[in-house]
């Protein structure tokens, strides 16, 4: 028997549900791409084209796919937002508010990964940069202040699989963004929800 | 009739209690066991009560997703041509923030230092509040001026550099002002100057002493509250935050490149 | 009452201790074997996402004669993203990727500067990083002249900002 305060999703528009909802529906519709979505660079573009034109709903479901992934990723800070400002990062909860920083970044990097796979101009430029700024890491990337590792072997060739962007780093921004990714978002979500119950529920006013 | 009747706010007295149970005897299973428990002002259950709420302003959304996915269709570019970066390039909405604070630092310092200290501090953020009850549960404007004021800070600001690079960066990444034709490319460049390494020294130094020094020289209590190692930690973050405004200030108003040049890093 | 002090009795300090001490090295030991195994695991998983062998183009390519270029011109080598300058006197070769986060720059022959689409960092036509966010001016790459007349440009050699092929 778990009571909660009375009218919570009036003030505080039921942000964090929100986001919930809309990375089910993420979870929901990206299977159903990955029917006809192959992650080869020669094939993605012509594949998500045809996800657009031929498969029938197919354009439907990528795009609830990706507006849902817009409304997430508004609605997470949002959530964090309304958290901040309900001090709800207060004791007992510090824990809760320390997992839901790693969701936020988790999400970030889902969207960042998600918008590669087309491997339209806007991925490719886009994963350019990423691959990049990873490259400029100090101490550990390549290009960095302070560098130590050399540029095969620091983490922004990790990242690609290489030195250039190619098939090793579609194939890896694939296996982020459909299995590493959204399943450790998941685990970490239930704990987020284990933790609301174990903290006694919702902030209520004190 | 009865239903009426429990769904008013009724004092828990034994009496009522009572009746209330009779009454659930009465409509037998068409009664939610939610009412025959004793339930705390202002408080409702967790399920199905709160679950079914959020559903619902869940389902809504969904309608608008569906409607919206039915009539705007998800943006994908022409094929990738690493040969070639088109001269008009955004991220997707959610990074266009990122992208225009890139253009302001080098990229170790807005691709990852900015980003590790933001996050960094968010992470802290539990840890570097003092008061471990004040506001929790309420917006606790007027109490928590400073948490808040930071906080909303931070977070407007990204969203500004959002919109900044959404609407008013062109072709090229240059500045259009709303009045501009985007479609008319900037015919001039400005050259940018940095500031020599003594002047640069002698700035960041004085920049950080006086976000260091000052607010505890005003706020004694604030500091005495708050204790030395959190003030220092909170206010190296502030000054780091404080430093993206400056900076994007200089760099237009005076073209200023680097604040302080150095053979290994550059600010 | 008596019989179990007595009992307790027997086990003495020194017994005592080295249970103790066991136990003790137990736990930790117990806890060596799982850090290590997880170290292992994670070495493993990391070493595992190195590539081994990377199929990429050849750093060294030819880019044609030197009088295919006209004097003052500024052009794309596709997909080596290399530029080829030709000045009245010779040529130099130019990394056609910026500085700051490795977009491709875009020759703007009005101003006669690269424009770098992805943040506005600008060079001027010698590679100077005079407006933007650019950290360091585009690298000059290294350039020989082949046997057979071609310019031949090496990526992997990075040079000063002087250098110019004399063609």
């Amino acid at each position: 028997m778990k009571w909660v305060p009375l009218g919570l999703v009036r003030y505080t528009f039921c942000l964090g549900g929100l986001s919930v909802f809309f990375f089910l529906l993420c979870i929901l519709t990206g299977p159903f791409l990955m029917l006809y979505y192959v992650p080869d660079v020669n094939r993605a573009y012509s594949d998500v084209m045809d996800i657009m034109q031929v498969v029938p709903f197919g354009a439907f479901v990528r795009n609830v796919h990706r507006w849902s992934a817009c409304l997430m990723v508004l609605c997470v800070p949002l959530h964090m937002l309304r958290v901040f400002l309900q001090a709800a990062y207060k004791p007992p909860r510090q824990l809760n508010w320390l997992v839901g920083i790693t969701l936020l970044i988790l999400t970030y990097l889902l969207c960042f990964t998600g918008y590669m796979l087309p491997w339209d101009q806007e991925a490719y430029w886009g994963a350019t940069i990423g691959a990049t700024m990873a490259e400029n890491t100090p101490i550990l990337g390549a290009k960095g202040p302070f560098s130590v590792l050399p540029s095969d072997k620091d983490i922004h060739y990790i990242m690609l699989g290489g030195t250039v962007l190619d098939q090793p780093t579609l194939s890896r921004f694939f296996f982020a963004h459909c299995i590493a990714i959204p399943g450790a978002l998941a685990g970490l979500m239930g704990f987020h929800f284990y933790n609301i119950h174990r903290a006694g529920g919702m902030s209520g006013p004190l | 009739m009865i239903e009426k009747v429990i769904e008013e706010e009724v004092p828990t007295t034994e009496e009522n209690k009572e009746r209330l149970r009779l009454l659930t005897v009465v409509r037998g299973e068409t009664l939610r066991n939610r009412d025959i428990y004793e339930r705390p002002p202002r408080y409702e259950l967790f399920f199905p009560n709160f679950v079914m709420k959020e559903l619902c302003v869940g389902l809504a959304f969904l309608i608008i997703i569906f409607t919206w996915a039915y009539y705007k269709d998800a943006p994908l570019y022409e094929l990738s041509n690493p040969a070639e970066t088109p001269s008009h390039i955004k991220a997707a909405w959610y990074f266009v923030g990122l992208q225009e604070l890139l253009a302001y630092f080098d990229p170790y310092l807005a691709g990852v230092i900015i980003p590790s200290l933001i996050l960094g501090g968010l992470y802290l953020v539990p840890f570097l509040d003092p008061d471990p009850v004040k506001g929790i549960g309420r917006f606790a404007f007027k109490e928590r001026k400073f948490a808040i004021g930071c906080f909303l800070g931070g977070y407007v600001m990204w969203y500004a550099l959002l919109l900044v690079g959404m609407f008013f960066r062109g072709t090229y990444w240059s500045f259009y002002w709303p009045w501009e034709d985007q479609s008319v490319v900037k015919a001039t460049e400005v050259a940018l100057w940095s500031f020599p390494l003594p002047a640069g020294i002698a700035f960041l130094v004085c920049y950080g002493l006086l976000m260091l020094l000052l607010p505890a020289v005003i706020f004694q209590d604030f500091f005495f509250r708050v204790g030395l190692i959190r003030y220092f930690i909170t206010f190296n973050l502030f000054a780091a935050m404080c430093f993206v405004p400056i900076k994007v200030l200089l760099r237009n108003g005076f073209h200023v490149k680097y604040v302080l040049v150095t053979p290994w890093f550059n600010i | 009452m008596v019989k179990a002090i007595v009992g307790a009795e027997v086990l003495d300090a020194k017994k005592i201790a080295r249970r103790e001490a066991i136990r003790k090295g137990l736990f930790w030991a117990c806890w060596g074997v799982f850090i290590g195994f997880a170290g292992v695991l994670g070495a493993s998983v990391v070493r595992f996402i190195y590539p081994r062998i990377v199929f990429e183009p050849s750093s060294i390519f030819k880019a044609g004669k030197p009088d295919d270029y006209k004097a003052g011109s500024v052009t794309l080598v596709t997909g080596r993203r290399v530029f080829i300058v030709r000045m009245d006197k010779g040529v130099y070769a130019l990394s056609a990727k910026c500085t700051h986060l490795g977009c491709q720059p875009i020759w703007y022959e009005d101003q006669q500067i690269f424009k770098c689409p992805c943040h506005g960092a600008r060079f001027t036509k010698e590679g100077i990083n005079f407006a933007g966010p650019a950290p360091l001016p585009l690298p000059r790459f290294y350039l020989s002249m082949s046997p057979d007349g071609h310019i031949q440009v090496d990526k992997s050699r990075v040079v000063s900002m002087d250098f110019l092929l004399e063609a």
